[in-house]
């Protein structure tokens, strides 16, 4: 009876829509497609979900990179999956909030297609400019931009960053001048050498920098401060309603059983909850929050929508 | 003094056993990994990634290093005996390296780019140990009108690789330059040649064309020569070993190499391949036996081995002193010290010069095991021609068709290898080169980027490439070689000998 009860209150806190504990869902391995090459962030993710699944809950699980084509290699592969849980994506903006509005025509549809299962975290971008600039505040860099014109480097053309870009250029009424890169890592080189006035890029990855005094954020994308730099304003204090998140989701084809994807909902949740994973995803400035699977499918046609004309905007203009 | 003492530390730590025995599986697994056709370094350290987690930092850096390096030692022993590039950089290593094992000689040519490659791995390790923080802080002033410049001078210098007809060698340089320029354009996002093909959007990877174009052009050649009754290599035993005269015309290219190895591989962006095209079109300008190369030169596979192993060995400057990653290989050595929570940056040299001088003593230990390993080797190597062509073509496909799926698990690129493979035939065929076409292909994509990144930094001001000191002499030193180009030309021509056309026809 005791037994009981405790399972029941096990089962209350962590229920979903379903009633569901973590656990293993197939006996098969599953393989996590992650549309990155190795090495990165996203790919660092996976391999932690990975592992942590089969340490703890005995799931097999195996990290599958495709890259390409913006992810939407990757994406259109797992649409064509069975929907029996063995095949997930480390979905994120890049085929799902992106693409669709990026590209003329997708093999897939970013809500149809899928069974949107459980959100992971996203880290946010800053604005960061040269130290000894003179630019201390958003209000000088708009000054800057109006007289002089100002170039910043993005991590590629319809990248996060990119489109951070143009909702800055339309909400302060400003035209930078993008200039756009592979990555975020040549972009800060070029920053360094001096020959870019500007970046936009996620604020934890450049700890360092910031840190030893080499690039100065003014604004930060996100709904509230960061706790890792508490001093830095958002560009919502600061009157301008801009944010734009760098999210990581798990998804797998359309027609998963929602009793499986509840499972695999609880599960995930279960891991993020372990310290070594909070501490790990704190360090490289992931938030997690909790998401019911509903309020994560309902998060990725909320995005898709609000971006769609920044999106439609970079497009356009190319630079 | 500093450097000396920072190496001996570095040395026992790189021969603390442990680290010793992963410094060996690193580079033994990295030579097997790199003769396997298209499957690189790459491949092989993200399938290492997840063991590393259970390692101790330096130890899980000194073999993923391993495998980075010991694939070039493996990647020009498929060049030289199948024509089949191992790894994308040792593409170059093909050009004579497989007419010198066609001529009984490939022993020979496997000594060769093994010394080479040893020379150039301890050359680039010297350079690593002794200019890292000044190559770093190089490395933060080469902008776009920098990299623009270097690469024009590289091209410039690879318009003389062609060994036929020069308008050929040109058709060629500018066909490469074609195809490089399908894929989504990363300046504006427009997608340009890819047919509506979203597996097109990323352009084609230099695997692909490698892979196409040498090895499946190869065996389509060498089908229809063996249907007409032709015999397989001869293999001279007796000779495996450089004779003398052999061991001098290496020594120059092998400095000269590892020198532009070393420069190319510590720009973050370039990395070996480019250092191997680069060196190699450079060396056929400078040799006095130019005139063989694409035949079969012994400098001509010493050079691009030399410079793809030192570029190997300094390609870890910017990554560890910058945490700039040059290749895709870089980023996942990078993102395995995010997981132990070590920022690759100026700090690093400082903060854990353990890992750091550990990590360059490995390197001297690694080309030394490298060495050991690959000579004795060298006749078992050589036997494998003799495997009867039945065997050999179908397990090559077979290989190719893996090594070219796993560099992004996708079928398309296997169809779109045939497709190269066939053009590779054809190019053969009617005595086009795929040399040139190669290195066009190769620096083009970089040179356009960088073009077009300088003139939206300089606000549509061309000047910049003349008025910033490092491009500016760039740009001299590339219109100096073409005047001298031109002038040699005008003198072969009063001469009486056709000016470019440096070889048969």
């Amino acid at each position: 009876m005791k037994q009981f009860l405790l399972c029941g209150a096990a089962a209350i806190l962590l229920a979903g829509p379903a009633l569901a504990e973590p656990g293993k869902w197939t006996d098969e391995p599953v393989r996590i497609v992650v549309t990155f090459p190795p090495g990165g962030t996203s790919d660092l993710i996976a391999r932690i979900l990975a592992q942590y699944f089969e340490s703890e809950f005995g799931q097999k699980a195996v990290v599958d990179n495709r890259p390409g084509a913006g992810g939407t290699v990757a994406a259109d592969y797992v649409a064509q999956q069975a929907p029996d849980g063995t095949t997930l994506i480390l979905g994120n903006n890049a085929p799902f909030t992106i693409a669709p509005t990026q590209f003329d025509s997708l093999p897939y549809d970013p809500l149809a297609s899928f069974t949107h299962i459980a959100y992971l975290g996203a880290s946010t971008p800053a604005l960061f400019v040269q130290p000894d600039s003179g630019i201390a505040s958003l209000d000088d860099y708009v000054e800057v931009a109006r007289t002089d014109g100002i170039t910043y480097g993005s991590s590629g053309v319809g990248s996060i960053t990119h489109i951070l870009g143009k909702a800055v250029d339309i909400d302060l009424g400003i035209e930078q001048i993008h200039v756009p890169y592979q990555g975020s890592a040549p972009a800060i080189q070029d920053f360094r050498a001096g020959v870019l006035e500007a970046y936009y890029d996620m604020l934890a990855q450049n700890r360092d920098l910031i840190r030893d005094g080499e690039a100065l954020p003014i604004a930060l994308a996100a709904p509230e401060r960061s706790p890792l730099f508490p001093e830095i304003p958002t560009f919502r204090e600061l009157g301008h309603d801009i944010v734009v998140e760098n999210w990581t989701g798990l998804s797998g084809p359309a027609g998963i059983d929602p009793e499986m994807a509840a499972t695999i909902h609880d599960t995930v949740e279960a891991v993020m909850a372990m310290q070594p994973v909070v501490d790990q995803l704190a360090e490289w400035g992931i938030t997690h929050t909790a998401m019911s699977s509903e309020d994560f499918t309902a998060f990725v046609g909320g995005t898709i929508e609000t971006w769609a004309p920044l999106i439609a905007a970079a497009k356009v203009n190319g630079g | 003094m500093d450097i000396l003492t920072g190496f001996g530390q570095g040395l026992l730590v790189a021969l603390e056993p442990v680290n010793l025995l992963y410094c060996f599986i690193g580079v033994f697994l990295g030579t097997f990994i790199g003769v396997l056709p298209g499957i690189g370094s790459m491949a092989a350290i993200s399938m290492l990634l997840p063991l590393t987690f259970h390692l101790d930092p330096t130890a899980a850096l000194v073999m993923i290093a391993g495998v980075y390096y010991g694939a070039e030692y493996g990647g020009s022993i498929a060049s030289v005996l199948m024509n089949i590039p191992g790894t994308p950089s040792s593409s170059i290593t093909c050009i004579d390296g497989y007419p010198m094992a066609r001529d009984g000689r490939a022993g020979i040519a496997l000594f060769a780019s093994a010394v080479a490659s040893f020379g150039g791995g301890l050359i680039g390790m010297v350079v690593m140990a002794v200019l890292a923080p000044a190559l770093a802080s190089l490395a933060l002033n080469f902008g776009p009108t920098e990299y623009f410049a270097v690469i024009l001078l590289g091209l410039v210098a690879a318009s003389a690789v062609s060994n036929g007809s020069p308008v050929k060698g040109i058709a060629m340089v500018v066909a490469g330059l074609m195809l490089g320029t399908v894929g989504v354009d990363i300046t504006t996002g427009a997608e340009r040649f890819t047919m509506g093909i979203p597996e097109m959007r990323d352009g084609v990877h230099l695997v692909i064309v490698a892979m196409g174009l040498f090895g499946v052009g190869e065996l389509i050649v060498s089908i229809r020569a063996n249907a007409a009754g032709a015999h397989q290599n001869a293999i001279d035993y007796a000779r495996f070993y450089p004779s003398r005269k052999e061991w001098k015309a290496m020594a120059g290219p092998v400095w000269r190499g590892a020198g532009i190895g070393s420069f190319f591989g510590a720009l973050p962006g370039t990395g070996q391949t480019v250092a191997s095209a680069v060196a190699y079109a450079v060396e056929k300008k400078l040799s006095p036996n130019r005139a063989n190369f694409g035949k079969g030169a012994i400098e001509g596979v010493a050079v691009p081995e030399a410079a793809n192993n030192s570029a190997t060995q300094t390609a870890f400057i910017p990554t560890l002193t910058l945490g700039v990653p040059g290749s895709a290989s870089m980023a996942l050595v990078i993102g395995a010290l995010m997981m132990y929570g070590i920022v690759p940056g100026p700090r690093l040299l400082v903060d854990h010069s353990d890992l750091f001088w550990g990590l360059v003593a490995s390197f001297l230990i690694g080309n030394v095991l490298l060495l050991i390993l690959n000579i004795p080797m060298i006749g078992l190597w050589v036997r494998l021609l003799q495997i009867p062509y039945r065997y050999m073509y179908p397990t090559i496909i077979v290989l190719i068709c893996v090594g070219v799926y796993s560099v992004n698990n996708n079928v398309f690129d296997i169809w779109l290898t045939l497709a190269f493979g066939w053009a590779g035939y054809l190019m053969r065929l009617f005595r086009f080169e795929p040399a040139p076409f190669l290195i066009g292909f190769v620096l083009g994509p970089m040179m356009e980027e960088q073009l077009r990144r300088a003139m939206l930094l300089s606000r549509g001001d061309a000047s910049v490439f003349l008025t910033r000191p490092i491009s500016g002499t760039l740009i001299a030193a590339t219109v100096l070689l073409l005047a001298w180009s031109l002038f040699a030309a005008m003198k072969a021509r009063r001469a009486g000998r056709p000016a470019l056309a440096l070889s048969d026809e």
